[in-house]
């Protein structure tokens, strides 16, 4: 039973065996496959379905999830309740009607477990009554009671629970907590651990995947009084914890499912400051990288927000846990990103207190509507600006050439943007003024989303306090490449006319070969901190927030900039044309503002001042960066001072947020071959880990190709 | 300054994050060179025929005909060849590429900033080559540039260079990595082509000026891995006030390749790589004779 580590590194044991075994089989699918043996319920025995609107719908199929799920105790478990639906793990709603899916569900966003903690359901409960009278008679009305009778369904699941473990004496601890959590405040660290994990399994069981957040900012003054009180050792409060990772793993099933099969956005954040600006870290941050480090638990990914402030020390142990690979492990620049919430309009509370959406796109939790419109820049310049290297398309100048360029770009956010306003608002003749349309049924997450049962609004109607549709430019690099290509042999050194070159292009430079190892090998491309190709890519992206930034404000709508492929560059490689700098039509590109694969050639310090160069405030929800790192790079001390001083340069030229990984892309192929010896190998995908094994061969092939060396 | 190469993020030529400066020309010639592109001081061109896709651009540019490309393949007459480069920067395939730039010690420096983010309180820059010291001037210049600038700064030397730099040197280096290849003076004329004496008294006398330094041992299997070499580390050791460990590094035969490059024979020597037991049993025996081991 050993958990897989990079560089033959041993790692601790601090756990009892039964929570590693525990852990072990949950990596190994147990869970999973038990989970996926029960797909949805059933409605088809209600009577009157087809008159029912479909937020009364959805509400039946709350209630009979409430019912029917089946209740799963695992051996040993510390924490109850489990998503036991296999469809939710699909995201929808785990409940059918003559074999119909009811209803999708909701992810991109973190719940307020602030309020499910401080209040407990109890108190939402109370709070939802409130809005009833509120709102009785009026067109909200219909939501709130949607928010009741899930609340009704909420309370039903927990009475299960209850029942289920009242007979089971190995279990009265957990027995004891349900009690009173998560209906009530808890009273103590385990209490409130257990009440978190209740909240999350029930969000997920009704096939919605809300990420965690800052889970040290919420647990660590309970796991504080208990110490104090010599109520709990640090020993019995990580065996919690570690059961709270384990459970999260309860989806993970195996198999080959395109981008792996732990990709639920269930982020976890640490440290970093509160709404104050005090220091977070606490002892639930330490034994949170134990877990981590003892685990190499692939869910839930864990982003530590990092500043310049932050003390070597917890530096040095986010290094150490790093090094054991996995990429389980990413960071934040807080100081960065406080900057650029606050900028873009945010008081300053509230973007202290920012998480993610259970990926890395940064949000306010607990308080945000969120989604991003992912799109392609490369594919805008080949088909648009350069007209699919059709015709005789020529611009006297590299200035013309990117100013038709922006001008597409705009275009087709613009458009974008549009389109999205159209499909959350309508424009109301009556009242002169947009509004919100009635949109897909999500009560279960509008529970627990800061503001909705207030407002009567649902999370995707309006009612959450902020609403964040964010532009996602993919890419970058490519683009940024392409543009610097064009620009040295055309512009600067007039090799051949921009006509003469789109023909090579057009024919995949057939026949060119030549030309095209030229334009590899000629130029230093984006990544190698070659400072004129470095500020295309900080031009493009400082023009791009400009398009975002001018939108109209309609409805709260706001379109905050960010930069993203997550693995679509997989997808857009068959669309894509040949490209400037030597890549043929069809190969995989760049991911997020990494280079494109093969042009880095100097090292992990020249990639991060490239990709720091750009005002990095301006892409407001997030651009990320991998920086895949060998095993060589990081042995020993030495490999330890190398990766703490990559995070204190990334936080100090104002990078975003970074993700390394350390593997061995000669390990990866390997395993590729013997996916029986690598069950535990998990490798960094983009906002989200992969155990290796469960990717299919196309993202395979794609991740060992960003590990050569 | 002649400049071999300028290297970020390393991680093994000092303590820290460091960019290493290879700088060109050594007045050694280790037969176990591990950088013999930096052994001679002027330009130099590698050529990699198996790179070569025989496009023909570099003997369209070269000024006195040192390329010929014919049936039989590419042939590259070094004996005219003047290092200018220009074959270099039009071939596509990478099969040629030049052994040295000059750059200002100004362009230097500002290369070596470009990482400074990274370098935190250890790290900095690490002055390699060659012999770093054979352009002893520029390189007091560069180090006094990054001594102002706050870069933390080493020299990687074969201690084989002018003394009379170092009272300039030594307060302007915050550690020397300093090779002594070997105690047996016979053996060290026989592989570097000169006495170990003068490498010696630079390090007594850098050492009487207040340098810190380490000892880096290169390990050859069969030439240098005996008793009276590893007597004259620990008899060295005992001498030097500021030498913070002894360091030793196994040969290995990477080289070789770059000598073919270089229009020489691959003298890569496998028999030469010592096993770990080798220099397991080496660091024992220094350990016994008292050093301190890194």
């Amino acid at each position: 039973m050993t958990f897989y580590s990079q560089n033959g590194l041993t790692r601790p044991v601090r756990l009892t065996e039964a929570t590693r075994r525990f852990a072990y089989d949950s990596l190994n699918h147990k869970y999973g496959l038990d989970t996926r043996k029960t797909p949805a319920v059933t409605l088809d025995d209600a009577e009157g379905y087809d008159s029912l609107t479909p937020l009364e719908r959805y509400d039946l199929a709350v209630s009979r999830i409430a019912r029917d799920a089946p209740i799963r105790i695992c051996e040993g478990e510390k924490l109850s309740g489990a998503a036991t639906l296999g469809n939710a793990i699909g995201h929808v709603v785990p409940a059918t009607y003559h074999g119909e899916t009811v209803c999708r569900s909701v992810s991109h966003l973190t719940i307020d477990f602030e309020t499910v903690l401080k209040k407990g359901i109890r108190g939402i409960r109370q709070e939802t009554e409130r809005s009833l009278e509120k709102y009785a008679g009026g067109d909200r009305e219909p939501f709130v009671r949607s928010c009741l009778s899930c609340l009704d369904s909420f309370a039903l699941w927990h009475a299960r629970y209850l029942e289920a473990l009242e007979g089971m004496p190995e279990y009265a601890a957990n027995l004891e907590n349900l009690r009173r959590v998560p209906m009530d405040p808890p009273e103590s660290f385990y209490e409130a651990v257990q009440s978190i994990w209740f909240v999350f399994a029930f969000t997920r069981l009704c096939g919605n995947w809300p990420g965690i957040g800052r889970l040290d900012f919420l647990l660590g003054d309970y796991l504080k009084a208990d110490l104090e009180a010599g109520r709990l050792t640090l020993d019995e409060a990580r065996e919690i914890l570690a059961h709270f990772f384990i459970k999260g793993c309860e989806w993970v099933s195996g198999g080959n499912y395109g981008s792996g099969d732990a990709q639920h956005y269930q982020n976890i954040v640490l440290c970093g400051v509160d709404r104050d600006g005090r220091e977070v870290t606490n002892e639930v941050t330490m034994l949170t990288l134990d877990v981590l480090e003892e685990l190499g638990i692939s869910d839930f990914p864990t982003t530590v927000r990092l500043s310049r402030n932050t003390d070597e020390k917890l530096l040095r142990r986010v290094a150490e846990v790093m090094r054991f690979g996995g990429g389980i492990l990413a960071v934040y620049n807080e100081d960065l990103i406080i900057d650029a919430l606050t900028k873009y309009g945010y008081e300053l509370g509230e973007a202290r207190s920012f998480a993610n959406d259970g990926c890395w796109e940064v949000q306010v939790p607990g308080a945000t509507d969120f989604s991003y419109l992912p799109f392609d820049s490369l594919q805008i310049l080949q088909k648009e600006t350069l007209c699919g290297y059709a015709g005789d398309v020529d611009y006297p100048d590299y200035e013309s050439l990117y100013a038709r360029f922006v001008s597409d770009l705009k275009s087709n956010v613009d458009s974008m943007c549009r389109a999205h306003e159209r499909e959350f608002l309508g424009y109301d003749d009556e009242a002169g003024d947009w509004r919100w349309t009635p949109h897909m049924p999500c009560t279960v997450v509008s529970l627990f989303e800061r503001a909705c049962v207030e407002r009567g609004l649902s999370y995707l109607e309006g009612g959450p306090v902020y609403r964040i549709r964010s532009p996602h430019i993919g890419g970058l690099a490519d683009t940024a490449s392409s543009l610097y290509a064009m620009k040295k042999i055309v512009y600067d050194e007039k090799r051949l006319t921009l006509p003469e070159f789109l023909t090579v292009l057009k024919n995949n430079w057939e026949g060119e070969e030549l030309l095209r190892q030229t334009m590899l090998r000629r130029y230093t491309y984006y990544g190698n901190d070659n400072d004129e190709a470095d500020e295309i890519a900080a031009r493009v992206l400082n023009d791009f927030a400009d398009i975002c930034d001018s939108r109209n404000d309609i409805c709260g709508f706001r379109f905050p900039a960010g930069v993203s492929t997550f693995g679509r560059q997989l997808e857009w490689s068959g669309r894509r044309l040949a490209a400037p700098h030597g890549r043929k039509a069809g190969e995989v590109l760049a991911a997020n503002c990494s280079p494109t694969p093969g042009t880095d050639l100097r090292g992990a310090t020249a990639v991060i001042r490239s990709y720091c160069k750009a005002d990095l405030t301006r892409m407001v929800t997030g651009a990320a960066l991998d920086i895949r790192l060998l095993p060589g790079d990081v042995k020993g001390e030495e490999g330890l001072d190398a990766l703490c001083a990559l995070m204190r340069g990334f936080v100090a030229l104002g990078g975003f947020f970074m993700q390394p990984d350390i593997a061995d892309a000669a390990v990866l192929r390997e395993a590729q071959e013997h996916p029986e010896d690598y069950g535990t190998l998990s490798v960094r995908v983009s906002g989200w880990n992969a155990r290796f094994v469960t990717l299919n061969r196309e993202w395979q092939d794609m991740i060992i190709a960003q590990n050569e060396k | 300054m002649r400049v071999s190469e300028i290297q970020r993020f390393c991680m093994h030529d000092g303590p820290g994050v460091r960019t290493t400066v290879f700088l060109k020309g050594c007045p050694l010639h280790c037969a176990w060179c591990h950088n013999p592109e930096t052994q001679k001081p002027g330009p130099e061109i590698l050529f990699w025929q198996n790179k070569c896709v025989g496009c023909g651009a570099c003997a369209a540019v070269c000024p006195v005909g040192a390329h010929r490309l014919t049936e039989d393949g590419h042939f590259f007459d070094r004996s005219v060849c003047k290092g200018c480069g220009k074959c270099a920067e039009v071939c596509c395939a990478g099969a040629l590429s030049p052994s040295m730039r000059e750059m200002s010690v100004r362009e230097v420096y500002a290369e070596i900033e470009r990482d400074r983010a990274f370098y935190g309180t250890s790290g900095g820059v690490t002055l390699s080559g060659g012999e770093p010291l054979a352009q002893g001037d520029e390189a007091l210049s560069l180090l006094r540039l990054c001594r102002e600038g706050g870069i933390g700064t080493a020299i990687e030397t074969s201690g084989f260079f002018d003394g009379d730099l170092l009272p300039a040197l030594i307060p302007l280096t915050d550690c020397f990595l300093w090779d002594f290849k070997d105690g047996n003076d016979e053996r060290h004329r026989q592989y570097t082509g000169a006495s170990n004496g003068p490498v010696i008294r630079n390090l007594l006398r850098a050492d009487e000026l207040g340098a810190v330094t380490a000892l880096r041992c290169i390990m050859v299997r069969g030439v240098n891995m005996e008793e009276d070499h590893y007597r004259a580390i620990a008899d060295l050791w005992g001498r030097l006030c500021g030498c913070l460990y002894v360091e030793l590094l196994p040969y290995h035969a990477y080289g070789g390749s770059k000598m073919t490059a270089l229009g020489g024979r691959d003298n890569g020597r496998t028999d030469w790589i010592p096993s770990e037991d080798d220099m397991a049993r080496a660091a024992d025996r220094l350990r016994a004779l008292g050093t301190n081991l890194k």
